[in-house]
């Protein structure tokens, strides 16, 4: 296993919707469990985090509220909102559509 | 829906407690390193490795904040309101500079929103009736007013919808409880409400059947202020009988307060009465001037389709052979809406209003200058604040923004102060009622044009006060600033402050030098004999009802009157005339061909009065030779005539006046007339005229005709005294005359009005002018003696005398001053030009001692305002100059 890739952009809000989606979890909780599902490949850009974490409460698909992390430090918690549950479905779709036709292009250039 | 909402709230929340926010931020920030560092801590580093681990795999932290930030996008108005805010706690800590700005800009705000809500209110606002915007000002190539048949022609063209016909300058008699008094009504053509769709509160207009001229109308609508006034506010008053020049009138309407009548300029006439021949009796002639033309446009008509079809009915009447032709079309004007800027009627007045606006522009110019200058010097002081700013990495934007910031606070404390200022102006001055014979009324009110108006003012003081100094003291040249390494030594005189000052003391000067003159000229004025005595003197103005009298009754009338009045003690004499000098009804100036009874022809240009028996006693002019005139010179007896030393020494220079025939001008042929009489000259129409040649003939046997007749008498001791007694005396003898008693000092107020208004306004906004003006240079100079403290503290630590010192600062200010006033000058020497026509004779636009004094004495000043921070300079103490190195 080599250096962690950088995220394909606009990845990134994908990654974060969906983690959140599981359960509602701090920024650090985040990027860990991002690192962690995708096997070490992904490397979350910390310092891209938390602006995104921001735009995304700003558009209203995350909220926001203090409470305490499973290491017992105080932390500000993101949950997905339902607004925030249909933008994920949207980004899946999209996604879903962009891997087939990226796997459709590889393998014909087989 | 409910997320816009939510990003509306997440957004003021950042907005309104952004400290919050931006605390939760760095908490946030703060918590996420701390895990980080927990996980080096575990994998064996020491907590300092750890920190740095973490703060290297996050980045860098300053940008990230920042970057989350403008994620909530509201940085660009968050940076505005903390600008606000902290501007404004800086100001708070310089109460002097905000109140002398603040003052500076409140009294220039002040004058312009008084000059520009009056300006607005006379050009821009409409008559209150029915879609004004369709309605036109007309006025015919042969002036302003049309014969009644004409009117009648021109409605019934059908060219435009309609045309409704007003006249403003004939009085009427109203007979009141007490008496009977004068006042101005609008008399109008039948069609008048009915057409324009003047709103009528309580009651209604006169329907177009029932005002016909021919008919002898006899209702009344009445003004709001009249109903209030004179009414008492009668709650009953429709269907009240209300006598008019001697006839009673139904009172079928009251109008609405507030209304703003037809003929516009502010003009408010007390009560509206149908035209019929009891006010003209002319009615049917076709040259008489009878009204004044608006009209409506047909639907969908333009304004210059409508013309162009009014035109065309004006050639074919005009064809149709009768005497009185109209001309043409020579303005149709828009009554409202838009288009009536481009067709305005009253270029007088365009002009006037003008003239103000550019005064009072100018003094908020001078204010605006004077707040930059402030600014300036505060911000030069300030410039080591501003480079370690920018060092920082503050752009320039941000720092100009601030700057702007704090000249906003500065406009709209100075503009809040203005207009409120200005409400109590209007307010004063809408109780003072002006000494001209019509009535005005003007509307101030807060609406969207004072709203529009205070914004304007506001953002053009804003960046008038503010760019200027925000540009210089932010020009990028951080190194020296940054050392504190200003050019001490240099001799940089020419600085934009200069310049800024130089320019107030120019404008100052102008403004100043006006209002002199003005003031000068009131002056001589006052001190000007008026060849006649005005303090034991007291003139009744009589204005009859209309036909009421015949020639002989009139006269015999008059005659009663003089007897009853010097049979009251304390009034040696009495006598009658047709025109009182100086007064708004001054006689007429004739110029024309005169024939000599030697058959010699000359051409003379004469003021002509015709005056009573003891006339000359009365008033106070002196009998050279011959006689006053006498009872005996009665309607029959022979024409005579008396004349003044300087028609004596102008056209009898060769022969003996008295006794000679002259032939004036009559209505159909020339008369003679027998000189009996010369008397000492005296003034006619102003106090400041060039003597003029006067021909007096006598009040029975020429000038016996029309309403209005002045009855004068001389006092024994002050003319107040017995006013009462005189109005008690004349009113009892036709309780339907209009009769007003008034001394001759107060009479005579007219003829000083134009002087007075000049002086007054001209001299204040001259003194604002020059108070605001050396603020401007008392601040830089003292801005400039305190950048230059080093190098005056060097000067005296090598020998330089306080004498010297105190010299080098005045020097810059007496040269600033000496700039400013000469560019005043040039410019003065033009624009007082055109007043030469309200200066008393004598006296030109470019007297020369009005010039050299305002000259000197804004020099002086000048010098004073320098002459405090100049003191200060020479108090320097060396030691500590040179210490500051």
């Amino acid at each position: 296993m080599g250096k962690p890739s950088d995220l394909i952009q606009g990845t990134l809000d994908l990654l974060i919707l969906k983690t959140v989606a599981l359960e509602p979890r701090h920024g650090w909780a985040i990027a860990k469990r991002i690192q962690q599902i995708s096997g070490e490949v992904l490397q979350v850009n910390q310092g891209a985090l938390y602006p995104a974490l921001h735009r995304l409460e700003q558009q209203g698909w995350l909220r926001a509220h203090d409470g305490v992390t499973a290491t017992g430090r105080e932390a500000k918690i993101y949950a997905l909102t339902a607004a925030g549950r249909k933008q994920l479905a949207r980004e899946i779709e999209s996604w879903d559509r962009l891997s087939n036709a990226i796997g459709l292009i590889i393998r014909e250039a087989e | 829906m409910g997320r816009r909402l939510d990003r509306v709230v997440l957004r003021l929340r950042s907005l309104f407690r952004s400290a919050d926010v931006d605390r939760s931020l760095q908490r946030e920030i703060e918590g996420h390193l701390e895990e980080g560092i927990a996980e080096y801590v575990a994998r064996g580093m020491s907590r300092a490795d750890a920190r740095r681990a973490a703060l290297r795999d996050f980045g860098p932290v300053a940008r990230i904040e920042e970057d989350c930030r403008d994620m909530r996008r509201v940085s660009v108005l968050q940076n505005l309101v903390r600008d606000l805010r902290y501007t404004l706690r800086s100001l708070g800590r310089q109460p002097l500079l905000v109140a002398a700005a603040t003052i500076s800009i409140g009294v220039a705000a002040a004058a312009n929103t008084v000059v520009l809500t009056l300006a607005s209110e006379l050009l821009f606002t409409s008559p209150t009736v029915r879609q004004p915007e369709r309605l036109a000002y007309i006025r015919t190539a042969n002036g302003s007013h049309v014969s009644y048949p004409q009117w009648r022609e021109l409605d019934q063209s059908g060219a435009l919808a309609g045309v409704a016909g007003y006249q403003i300058e004939i009085e009427v008699n109203w007979t009141g409880p007490e008496r009977s008094i004068s006042i101005m009504p609008l008399i109008v053509t039948s069609n008048f409400f009915d057409l324009l769709g003047v709103p009528v509160a309580t009651g209604r207009g006169f329907a177009t059947s029932e005002a016909q001229a021919e008919q002898q109308p006899d209702v009344v609508v009445v003004s709001h202020p009249f109903w209030q006034n004179r009414l008492g506010s009668d709650p009953a008053a429709l269907g009240r009988v209300l006598v008019f020049n001697g006839r009673p009138h139904t009172l079928i309407g009251i109008l609405p307060r507030r209304l703003r009548a037809v003929p516009g300029l502010g003009i408010a006439p007390e009560v509206y009465l149908p035209l019929s021949r009891h006010v003209l009796p002319s009615l049917d002639d076709r040259r008489s001037a009878a009204v004044m033309l608006i009209g409506r446009l047909h639907e969908r008509q333009t304004l210059q389709q409508g013309r162009a079809a009014l035109q065309a009915a004006v050639e074919r009447l005009d064809r149709g052979g009768e005497s009185a032709k109209l001309g043409g079309i020579r303005q149709f004007a828009a009554a409202g809406g838009l288009s009536q800027l481009t067709g305005f009627a009253f270029p007088e007045i365009v002009l006037f209003f003008g003239l103000l606006a550019v005064a009072t522009g100018l003094v908020l110019a001078i204010a605006c200058a004077n707040v930059a200058g402030l600014l300036l010097a505060r911000g030069s002081a300030r410039r080591r604040e501003v480079a370690v700013r920018s060092a920082l990495g503050a752009t320039r934007g941000r720092l100009v923004q601030q700057f702007l910031a704090e000249s906003f606070w500065l406009a709209l404390g100075g503009t809040l102060l203005g207009v409120a200022v200005s409400f109590a102006l209007t307010g004063a001055l809408s109780r003072v009622t002006l000494p001209v014979p019509i009535p005005l009324e003007f509307h101030a009110a807060i609406d969207a044009r004072l709203l529009l108006l205070f914004l304007s003012l506001l953002t053009v003081t804003t960046c008038l006060c503010g760019f200027i100094p925000a540009l210089q003291v932010t020009r990028p040249s951080l190194v020296p600033a940054l050392k504190q390494d200003e050019p001490r030594f240099g001799r940089r005189r020419w600085t934009l402050r200069a310049v800024l000052v130089i320019g107030q003391v120019a404008v100052a000067l102008v403004l100043l030098l006006t209002g002199c003159l003005f003031l000068r000229n009131l002056g001589r004025a006052h001190h000007l004999d008026p060849g006649f005595d005005t303090s034991h003197t007291l003139v009744a103005q009589v204005s009859f009802v209309e036909g009421r009298y015949t020639p002989e009754t009139r006269a015999a009338f008059l005659h009663d009157a003089i007897e009853r009045l010097t049979a009251l003690p304390g009034l040696p004499s009495a006598t009658f005339a047709h025109g009182v000098p100086l007064t708004m009804r001054s006689g007429m100036r004739t110029g024309t061909d005169l024939q000599r009874g030697d058959g010699a022809v000359f051409h003379a240009r004469y003021d002509g009065n015709f005056v009573g028996p003891d006339y000359f006693a009365t008033m106070g002019i002196p009998l050279v030779k011959g006689r006053e005139f006498l009872t005996t010179d009665h309607a029959g007896s022979a024409r005579v005539a008396v004349i003044n030393q300087e028609f004596a020494r102008r056209y009898f220079s060769d022969r003996e006046p008295l006794g000679s025939q002259l032939h004036l001008p009559g209505a159909t042929a020339p008369y003679a007339v027998e000189i009996v009489g010369v008397v000492g000259n005296s003034k006619h129409r102003t106090i400041g005229e060039e003597q003029q040649a006067a021909i007096y003939e006598s009040f029975v046997q020429r000038g016996n005709r029309g309403r209005f007749v002045h009855i004068l008498a001389r006092t024994a001791g002050s003319p107040d005294a017995v006013a009462r007694d005189v109005e008690r005396v004349l009113n009892g003898m036709d309780r339907s005359a209009a009769i007003e008693v008034i001394p001759m000092p107060s009479a005579l107020g007219f003829a000083f009005l134009p002087s007075q208004i000049g002086a007054v306004l001209l001299g204040v906004l001259g003194l604002l002018g020059l108070g605001l003006a050396m603020v401007g240079l008392y601040a830089t100079i003292a801005y400039s003696v305190s950048r230059r403290t080093a190098e005056i503290g060097i000067r005296m630590a090598l020998g330089a005398s306080r004498g010297a010192v105190l010299r080098m600062i005045l020097r810059d200010a007496a040269l600033f001053a000496a700039v400013g006033i000469a560019i005043g000058l040039a410019c003065a020497s033009f624009i007082t030009q055109p007043l030469a026509a309200f200066l008393v004779a004598g006296l030109s636009p470019g007297d020369p001692v009005t010039f050299t004094g305002t000259a000197v004495l804004l020099f002086l000043v000048s010098l004073a305002a320098a002459a405090s921070p100049a003191r200060r300079a020479t108090r320097i103490d060396p030691v500590a100059a040179l210490r500051r190195e």
